[in-house]
């Protein structure tokens, strides 16, 4: 037995031997940490050719990048609250944007507003500088923006008699209304297909890709200082609003629990889908298809669109908070923004940065819209610090809504408005809770 | 008559493996599922779901692991998960098979306390004490160091009660002509008992490896970074990216579970062992 | 005389050996179990909002008393009690019969502990994800409501409908789960010395009757031990619902640990869930403690 303790005992000090082995650095060199999701070899090779870059012109601060692998957003925030309580943090983070309110609200991150001048910030969508600003500071930046549209199956449209041309010919001025997109659904609707397709994450994807729907219709999810949800989520305008979607449902127009790639595999005509749902059609799709703007609320036909993506902010832990500013100053110029956005594939933040080669495919074709989108009508989700208790809470409430839909075969408005009471509730007790003055 | 006999006893052979063929294939489906999914194309990943065809690989090709290799380092990633499940299973065999003895033939005092604490240890989920724990750990310096990985995971309950179970079986005489024969009570142990009880350490040898092999969320927390990479934080690292290319999550899922079913396919030979030593135990 | 004076001697040794013996375990479940749930308990007195852990709140029960009054804690409640009700006996059932069919040496019995086994094999989320598609509502995407039609009967929105939801979920776990406990079922087989099946046999006693009178006997202990931790794994589930169906329809799938998770993670009310956590361990150490001394009273 003693044999086996000491030979414990030599593992356990081998052990820590190997974990003292930390890199020891000159005083006058600021090294600055960067957390991000792991992405695609080419984001990831992005990153390790820019930052070799940086560091070779910028001796004196020295950048390096740690790869998060994040199974879902939920798991980034577990890391970043357990790093927050050990004071972990690394100097730079990425956000997702409707995040931003809630780290720069608990003090996570610090106002980055000097770094980056008027004449900058103007060069960058509205969306993403409103999504990025809380309380008058700007808490975070980003290189990349997200868009959904309305994308259809060509082939099977046009099976079922729906005049394409006219989709084809839509305008921004002049998006396909609800009732449009009810009445496709209907027409298209038979025993092997489903006319719509709802994201049903049961997740961020639901708040995220609807909220336009409900803004159309005159009401956002939350008042526009972030700290009311009652009147809001759950007025008249919400329920009809979440009436529509669940009444798609009801007559079998959308599936309550649609499969992954149900658009790709050809299961449904028409879909609300993400930016960055093109490059896969592209890539696979063995049928013709296109796309158009976000539908509209029959009576306002206000046109609004959805947009927010990841973003870096500088945290609380870090200790040359204008070292950080610098190197996030170089890492948003227009070249880089550029190609990052080309290498991610996504639409870029910077109008400046469409006039470079790296954004040419974002000039005309189906890409060009979303850009369109993003420049003319996109609208932040709430900037409210209780957004992942809304989030959570209002992703839940739909579902409920969907399945009760489904299983009753009609809609129960008073069971939606009953859900959305809830959501609103919930949010309040979060909101008192934690942030009122 | 005998031929009636011989024709019952292969029909009845026939049926056994009959049986557990169909079984077996139930069992089985989602990890062929796995497979063939892994060398289709994403867009027929989640076609043809309504029908038995989903299960074979249509335009079938190693594109899917080209995308997993390159876009990780598997040989690090299976270094860094082997060299710390193996440390975990080095100690946790010894230390919890240890404390299982003591508590299943040893009389002290104390002994009723520590059994009941570590039943009752055994209901903590890791999702209620993961905060303080990770806390824990920052404060000894351990954050993404082997430490964090290893030593809190040491010590078993289930391990410990599961050992305890078995050695409880063993019957004292054995135990006692060690004594007499002037064995020390760790002599004991470690040149009567263990040789004799491969079956229960190949048990938690499995049971163990598999669970840490499926570990995600604490390696994720404690460790950052490429080269502190582990299986999991591999694999999930591609539910990450919009839109999910499950294509490669399937082809990362199979190269994940080869290691997984080479140790099985080992360990499992225990298990037949254990029938040619029970005569030591009767 | 001397023998005793032997006896005892063995006695300090045997003492002494115990706690060597048992220290390291123990000092480990210490130091990472014991010390964490102690601050678990600390922090349930407290308002934490987990991004703020400089500005927590002494509350007192406060955390307590929400809870009490907590409909959604309730649920949760029932529906842990009722997945672990059923699953148990089913999967522990299920178990038993797979370690039978292969706890005899014969050709290919490697191949099929690994088919049995396999389900553990693959990661509980992808197995979840995997189901997901099985169980899809619709006969045209998913493979189980598409047989279901074939056979003449209605599709079942098996994962979307508060009916239905939780059985899934319970069918699909006894599927995954059995494997692990087959192998503990396997290991406390061995233990059964053979003779006692050939005497049996030479009586003439069937193959049921010796499954009685032999195989249950021989197998108390562990079928004890396996009933015991299959109740306390049921009692944490949480991936299931959180991949499947994040605790809905209507709260259907809602679990304990899922609740502990949402509300301290997800939302950031950590003081709160780690007051759920304490309630949930105080209600689960009951439960096996119980369990404890009702298998203690069969012996």
């Amino acid at each position: 037995m003693k044999k086996s303790i000491s030979f414990a005992m030599a593992l356990t000090v081998a052990l820590s031997a190997t974990a003292s082995a930390v890199p020891v650095w000159a005083d006058d060199v600021t090294n600055l940490t960067i957390w991000s999701p792991t992405d695609t070899a080419a984001i990831e090779e992005w990153w390790v050719e820019k930052l070799a870059e940086w560091n070779e012109a910028h001796p004196e601060i020295q950048v390096s990048r740690e790869a998060i692998d994040r199974s879902d957003s939920y798991a980034y925030d577990n890391k970043i609250a357990t790093a927050v309580t050990s004071n972990d943090l690394p100097d730079i983070f990425y956000v997702d944007g409707p995040q931003v309110s809630y780290y720069a609200a608990n003090g996570i991150t610090v106002p980055i507003t000097e770094y980056f001048d008027e004449e900058t910030m103007s060069d960058f969508v509205n969306s993403t500088v409103t999504q990025c600003t809380y309380d008058g500071e700007l808490y975070a930046i980003s290189a990349t923006e997200s868009s959904v549209a309305l994308y259809y199956n060509k082939d099977y449209l046009k099976e079922c008699g729906v005049d394409v041309d006219d989709l084809d010919s839509r305008t921004i001025d002049n998006p396909v209304t609800w009732s449009e997109l009810a009445e496709i659904a209907e027409k298209c609707t038979t025993d092997s297909y489903v006319g719509t397709h709802i994201i049903m994450d049961h997740g961020e994807g639901l708040p995220y890709a609807l909220e336009p729907m409900y803004l159309s219709a005159g009401k956002d999810y939350i008042s526009e200082d972030g700290a009311e949800a009652d009147g809001y989520v759950n007025s008249e305008e919400a329920v009809a609003t979440t009436a529509y979607l669940a009444d798609l449902i009801a007559k079998g127009y959308a599936n309550v629990d649609p499969i992954t790639d149900e658009f790709l595999n050809g299961a449904c005509a028409t879909m609300l889908g993400g930016s960055w749902d093109m490059a896969t059609l592209e890539a696979s799709a063995d049928f013709d298809w296109g796309v158009t703007y976000y539908p509209v609320n029959d009576d306002t036909k206000t046109a609004v669109s959805p947009c927010g993506d990841w973003s870096a902010a500088v945290s609380k832990d870090c200790e040359n908070v204008e070292a950080a500013g610098e190197f996030l100053q170089w890492l948003m110029s227009t070249d880089n923004v550029a190609s990052y956005a080309a290498a991610i594939a996504k639409p870029a933040t910077r109008t400046s940065a469409y006039e470079t080669e790296f954004m040419a495919e974002y000039n005309d074709g189906p890409r060009a819209l979303f850009v369109e989108q993003l420049q003319s009508n996109a609208v932040p989700r709430p900037r409210t610090p209780s957004y992942a208790v809304f989030s959570a809470d209002y992703a839940e409430a739909m579902t409920n809504i969907f399945s009760d839909a489904a299983s009753n075969e009609e809609v129960d408005e008073d069971y939606i408005q009953s859900e959305l009471d809830t959501v609103a509730e919930s949010f309040t007790e979060d909101y008192t809770t934690y942030y009122a003055e | 008559m005998k031929k009636s006999m011989k024709f019952s006893a292969s029909f009845s052979k026939f049926m056994f493996y009959f049986g557990n063929i169909v079984i077996g294939i139930i069992f089985v489906s989602p990890l062929i599922w796995m497979i063939s999914a892994s060398l289709k194309p994403e867009a027929k990943i989640f076609a043809n779901m309504n029908s038995i065809t989903t299960f074979l690989p249509v335009q079938a090709s190693l594109d899917n692991y080209m995308e997993v290799f390159s876009r990780l380092n598997m040989p690090q990633v299976f270094k860094n998960t082997l060299l710390y499940i193996a440390l975990i299973l080095v100690l946790d065999l010894l230390v919890n098979s240890m404390c299982g003895y003591a508590l299943a033939k040893f009389e002290f005092k104390g002994k009723g306390a520590i059994l009941n604490l570590v039943i009752a240890l055994m209901v903590l989920p890791m999702e209620a004490i993961m905060l303080p724990l990770y806390i824990e750990m920052s404060q000894l310096g351990w954050v993404n160091t082997l430490m964090a990985l290893v030593v809190p995971f040491v010590a078993k309950c289930f391990s410990i009660y599961m050992f305890r179970q078995f050695f409880c079986d063993i019957p004292d005489d054995l135990i006692e002509a060690a004594a007499i024969d002037g064995c020390s009570p760790a002599g004991t142990f470690f040149k009567i008992v263990v040789p004799i009880s491969k079956t229960v350490y190949a048990t938690v040898f499995i049971l163990d490896f598999v669970s840490h092999w499926n570990d995600f969320m604490w390696p994720f927390l404690v460790m950052t970074g490429e080269n502190n990479r582990t299986i999991q934080l591999a694999v999930q690292s591609f539910f990450g990216t919009q839109p999910v290319h499950y294509s490669a999550i399937m082809a990362a899922l199979v190269v994940s579970a080869i290691p997984m079913i080479i140790m099985f396919i080992f360990m499992q030979k225990y298990y037949v062992e254990g029938i040619a030593s029970s005569g030591i135990k009767g | 005389m001397a023998k005793t004076s032997k006896l005892t001697g063995r006695k300090r040794n045997e003492r002494v050996a115990a706690y060597g013996f048992v220290a390291p375990a123990v000092i480990l479940l210490i130091a990472f179990l014991v010390v964490p749930m102690i601050y678990t308990v600390y922090y349930s007195g407290f308002k934490y909002q987990i991004m703020r852990p400089n500005d927590m709140t002494f509350i007192g029960l406060d955390n307590y008393t929400k809870l009490f009054q907590d409909k959604n804690f309730w649920l949760a409640f029932k529906n842990t009690v009722y997945f672990t009700v059923i699953v148990v006996p089913c999967q522990c059932a299920l178990a038993l019969a797979l370690a039978l069919l292969v706890s005899k040496k014969f050709r290919g019995v490697a191949v099929f502990r690994t088919m049995y086994f396999s389900p553990q094999l693959t990661s509980m989320v992808v197995i979840s994800v995997l189901w997901s598609v099985l169980y899809n509502a619709n006969p045209n995407t998913g493979l189980i409501n598409s047989i279901l039609v074939t056979l003449g009967m209605e599709p079942i929105n098996f994962l979307t409908n508060a009916d239905t939801a939780m059985n899934a979920i319970i069918f699909m776990s006894a599927w995954q789960g059995a494997g692990y406990q087959m192998m503990i079922f396997l290991a406390g087989l061995q233990g059964i010395p053979r003779d006692q099946y050939e005497a049996a046999s030479v009586d003439g006693a069937t193959k049921f009757k010796q499954f009685l009178y032999i195989t249950l006997p021989g197998l108390k202990g562990t079928i004890k031990y396996v009933i015991m931790i299959t109740m306390i794994q049921a009692m944490k589930l949480f991936t299931q619902p959180y991949v499947m169906t994040q605790g809905g329809p209507k709260n259907s799938t809602k679990t304990l640990v899922y609740y502990i998770y949402t509300q301290g993670f997800q939302k950031g009310n950590f003081g709160y869930a780690c007051s759920i956590a304490a309630v949930f361990f105080v209600i689960v150490v009951c439960m096996s403690m119980a369990m404890k001394k009702v298998t203690a009273a069969t012996d």
